[in-house]
């Protein structure tokens, strides 16, 4: 990446699935039945099952490591809402843009405005990463 | 352990954890990432994965008894972490406050390694809202 201000990071669009939100309980070590208990689900406000909010926002993550693999796990930051809840069967589009770049001691970081949205325009996550880079 | 019985600046027990080579590509295959190699180094959300995971569960928030909403997450990273390093969690609850009925907590969570420097850190607002 050259990383200019009005860049955008390379996109995922995914498609979240039920098997994926299990075996993502299984990983993780949350199993709490609103994920996972159709029964249980269905008498709680949303009605049926929804993805967890760590398994999404891992994809943001995935987004930021293929941009900057040098430097997201050595000096990220990562700042976002929870939105809206993502149920299996929904395609989620994972973006980011390079808003600005700042220097302070010799050190570059880009702000790069994040987001998560369903196929409505529905925003899922919305928030800010920080990422050191080098621009020499 | 009740989240409503808890005061802000409470600190948890410190805890183990460790996230084997495994485990990490358990968790990389679940969220299908495969921007990176857990066997050099482990995703990084894992880590604050798993940190969350424990603790939504010793605040007797995982059963369904309650109605959870996680409302934001702030995660920072300092290096990278290797499968099987043990690390260390300090956690805080830095915030906790009734309002309308429901609980609006934060948890900050330190990951550190065995010399006791920090390698990733988080916070979580967490919203219990009542069932």
């Amino acid at each position: 990446m050259t990383t200019q201000p009005g860049e955008k990071l390379i996109s995922i669009d995914r498609t979240i699935t039920q098997s994926q939100v299990q075996a993502y309980a299984n990983a993780s070590g949350d199993h709490n039945p609103i994920h996972l208990d159709a029964e249980f689900a269905a008498k709680t406000p949303f009605g049926t099952r929804i993805a967890h909010g760590m398994l999404t926002l891992a994809m943001v993550s995935e987004m930021l490591a293929t941009a900057f693999p040098d430097s997201w796990a050595s000096g990220g930051t990562l700042k976002v809402r929870f939105r809206a809840p993502v149920f299996p069967g929904e395609v989620i589009h994972v973006s980011g843009d390079i808003k600005k770049v700042t220097e302070s001691d010799g050190v570059h970081v880009a702000e790069i405005n994040v987001s998560v949205k369903k196929d409505d325009g529905t925003d899922v996550i919305t928030g800010q990463a920080f990422v050191p880079v080098n621009r020499e | 352990m009740s989240i409503q019985d808890l005061q802000s600046g409470y600190k948890f027990p410190p805890e183990s954890l460790v996230i084997t080579e495994d485990q990490g590509m358990a968790y990389a295959r679940a969220v299908g990432d495969s921007s990176e190699s857990p066997s050099q180094q482990i995703p990084p959300m894992s880590v604050i994965a798993a940190g969350l995971s424990r603790f939504i569960q010793h605040l007797g928030l995982a059963d369904g008894t309650v109605e959870v909403v996680h409302a934001s997450q702030q995660v920072m990273f300092y290096r990278p972490i290797t499968p099987g390093e043990p690390l260390e969690i300090q956690a805080t609850l830095k915030s906790n406050n009734e309002r309308r009925g429901s609980w609006f907590a934060t948890v900050e969570m330190e990951f550190l390694d065995h010399a006791g420097s920090q390698v990733a850190g988080s916070s979580s607002l967490i919203v219990v809202n009542p069932s």
